[in-house]
């Protein structure tokens, strides 16, 4: 493994609460932001707008079942 | 020993006081001193009470570092640092820290009295159970007396399980060739996950198998979305495991309670990804793990070898599969590989018991309505199953997902019930699987729309009544009541797994909290979130169990004379077999049906003793013929797909 990115055995979940005023304008500022990290392949796993913004969790798969795994890598 | 206690806070002197309270418990002798004191009245103290431990506390936890290098200076210039042992503590504080500040040791907000006490002793030996725990392989299930306890619901059973193996007595089919083949074969060959070679399938398996096993065998072509591991993939994965293992310190959930035992499922697609997060599992606590194999491969005639991944739901069986998930499992791990529902069940079951899974999953019913196929099939290949699994000593568990699809409790329950009674009669060991699930039925009946509690007690109060079996409530528990949420998730799952040790149930499966979530993989860190909640709830509840509500008597009874009046049903039917087609134990009104892999594959025997195979001509049969009494013939060799 060469990096502390490839230890991760499959995803990579961001978590975190920010500020908006819709549901489709959270989902904007969540795809942003993991571009933003490089992490442009995402997926929402949970999302809940209410009041002063959302509650989100997005992911971000670096190894799926099947692939040539990152952390078997020498 | 005498032990000097002093908190450098103002106020927050509990956790001293606790540590007090159980080391006079072990027979030291201690002095705590009162909040708010100086580190100079501090090194009096100690100097003044001859004492030959200090253990300095420090709740708050920011500048702790600067506040315990200024605690050794002026000890230090007091004498007493040097002369008079010193540890630190605090919420903030771990033994790494302490020593690299030139203390004794240092403990935190999880470090056990044990673990104090070897540092008194200067002897880790009497914390060794706590920083290098040892998990035992429980013996599972629990003992019970395996009776049915009411006269009429016995009486069916019997009725219909004498029926049944009359009914099977003289069939046979593809599937149990195939288990007999591979059973035979096995005993010969010794599977090393280091340096794999394919099981020899001969022509013989073939012949009884799919097109799509013999093209893999014969023209190396892999089913869609499956693919070999190479030997240099399986060789780094075991590095991996091997390391998980050195640095393996196993979780209890249960707190003070023995039982449920907690399991997972896995079945990424990939044995290797499986190995991991089994490791990530068993290091959070769970008792045991059970393999789910893709839905293809329940309608494919025979089985592949090598080590295969599958890049959707389900882990492929192949005797490679299964060895490797084996060699990455802790000794005390509880193994089940689910054989039940389709048309390798036989052979699986021989493969899982070959490979000393301590469990298997066998039920006709759910496999024939709900599972895909066919019911005369299933039946055939099940008593089969389950007379493996009784000479594997084995344990199967009876799963009723068909609650899923909309069957009523009492007909899935009754389906059980007759696994049960028919496993029984096979000299095995089953075990009751209701799904405790906010299930279609119980949706529409509006059965759950107070609570999730009281028709869940109902259901395993009825079984318990019933009969005394094992009950192992899945697959998983909370079925339909996760949310994407994480939290969310991990809260249902863990208070189902509470109800259940209520309930005094033998084990329960768990979902991750990525349950609810479907638009990619279940992840290792889902799997120990879902833990820590199952590990917490026990804490929370400990020996107190939830009381029910006032509906659960009721809903009881109606449970049970639901389930007597199905199975009244089924034995005043022709047969077992036509009760399951005619859609007695869930019909296409409920939301299932017969399922038609393997339709017309049972093969009639006519005579097991005349040293043949037992085969007749073909009646029931229309795929591929029987292999018949063919020398046999010569291996073929397993190699790589394309």
């Amino acid at each position: 493994m060469t990096t502390a990115r490839d230890t991760i055995i499959d995803a990579l979940d961001v978590e975190s609460f920010l500020l908006c005023e819709s549901e489709p304008e959270a989902r904007e500022l969540i795809a942003k932001l993991m571009q933003s990290l490089g992490l442009a392949r995402h997926v929402i796993v949970s999302l809940d707008f209410n009041g002063p913004g959302a509650h989100f969790r997005v992911r971000a798969y670096l190894n799926k079942p099947g692939d040539n795994y990152t952390w078997l890598k020498e | 020993m005498k032990i000097l206690l002093a908190p450098l806070d103002p106020v927050h002197d509990a956790g001293l006081k606790l540590i007090k309270r159980k080391l006079e418990v072990l027979g030291y002798p201690c002095v705590l001193l009162p909040p708010d004191i100086t580190v100079e009245e501090i090194g009096e103290a100690a100097l003044a009470e001859k004492a030959d431990l200090i253990f300095v506390g420090r709740t708050v936890g920011y500048g702790v570092e600067q506040l315990f290098q200024r605690v050794k200076d002026v000890l230090t210039r007091q004498g007493v640092f040097g002369k008079i042992r010193v540890a630190i503590g605090g919420m903030a504080v771990n033994d790494e820290l302490a020593k690299s500040l030139g203390f004794e040791g240092g403990y935190g907000p999880h470090t056990s009295i044990e673990e104090i006490h070897a540092l008194i002793e200067r002897n880790p030996e009497l914390a060794r159970h706590i920083t290098h725990p040892v998990k035992n392989k429980p013996e599972f299930p629990f003992p019970h007396d395996y009776q049915v306890k009411i006269p009429e619901t016995k009486k069916y059973l019997d009725q219909i399980v004498d029926g049944l193996m009359d009914w099977v007595t003289d069939k046979t089919s593809p599937g149990v060739r195939r288990a007999q083949i591979t059973e035979s074969q096995l005993r010969t060959v010794q599977g090393s996950v280091e340096n794999y070679t394919a099981l020899p399938f001969t022509r013989e398996y073939l012949a009884q198998s799919d097109p799509s096993v013999a093209d893999f065998f014969q023209k190396h072509v892999c089913p869609p979305s499956v693919r070999q591991i190479t030997q240099d993939e399986v060789t780094a994965y075991l590095r991996r495991i091997d390391l998980a293992k050195r640095n393996f310190h196993p979780r209890v959930l249960q707190h003070d309670r023995t039982k449920p035992l907690v399991f997972i499922q896995y079945g990424t697609g990939c044995p290797m990804m499986d190995g991991m997060h089994i490791k990530v599992a068993e290091s959070w606590g769970a008792d045991g793990v059970l393999h789910f194999d893709p839905a293809w491969g329940a309608r494919t005639e025979g089985l592949m070898d090598g080590f295969l991944t599958n890049a959707e739901d389900g882990t492929p069986v192949t005797y490679a599969n299964l060895s490797l998930i084996k060699r990455s499992l802790d000794q005390a791990t509880l193994w089940s590989v689910r054989a039940h529902r389709g048309l390798n069940t036989p052979e699986i079951a021989v493969l899982a018991g070959n490979l000393g899974a301590g469990l298997t999953k066998i039920n006709i019913v759910y496999g024939s309505i709900c599972g895909g196929t066919d019911p005369a099939r299933l039946t055939v290949d099940g008593v089969e199953a389950m007379r493996i699994a009784a000479r594997y000593k084995m344990p199967f568990d009876i799963p009723t997902n068909e609650e899923l699809a909309g069957v009523p409790p009492h007909k899935a329950f009754a389906g059980m019930l007759i696994m049960a009674q028919l496993g029984r009669r096979l000299g095995a060991k089953p075990i009751l699987k209701p799904l405790l699930c906010h299930g279609p039925y119980l949706m529409v009946q509006g059965l759950m729309e107070q609570n999730y509690v009281d028709y869940n007690f109902a259901k395993i109060r009825a079984l318990q009544t019933i009969a005394d079996f094992p009950i192992w409530p899945g697959e998983p528990i909370g079925f339909m009541t996760h949310d994407e949420e994480k939290v969310k998730s991990a809260a249902t799952t863990a208070l189902h797994a509470a109800l259940c040790a209520s309930l005094g149930v033998d084990a329960v499966t768990t979902a991750s909290t990525d349950e609810a979530f479907s638009r990619g993989p279940i992840t290792s860190a889902g799997r120990a979130a879902a833990l820590h909640g199952i590990e917490e709830t026990f804490r929370f509840f400990g020996q107190s169990d939830i009381v029910p509500g006032p509906h659960v008597k009721d809903w009881t009874e109606q449970l049970i004379s639901g389930i007597n009046r199905t199975l009244q049903a089924v034995a005043a039917s022709p047969s077992f077999v036509d009760a399951l087609y005619a859609g007695l134990l869930g019909n296409k009104e409920d939301g299932v049906y017969p399922g038609r892999a393997g339709k017309n594959s049972v093969i009639a025997q006519t005579s097991l003793k005349s040293g043949n195979f037992g085969l007749a001509p073909v009646t029931m049969r229309k795929n591929s013929g029987p292999a018949g009494k063919s020398p046999r013939p010569p291996a073929i060799a397993a190699r790589r797909c394309r």
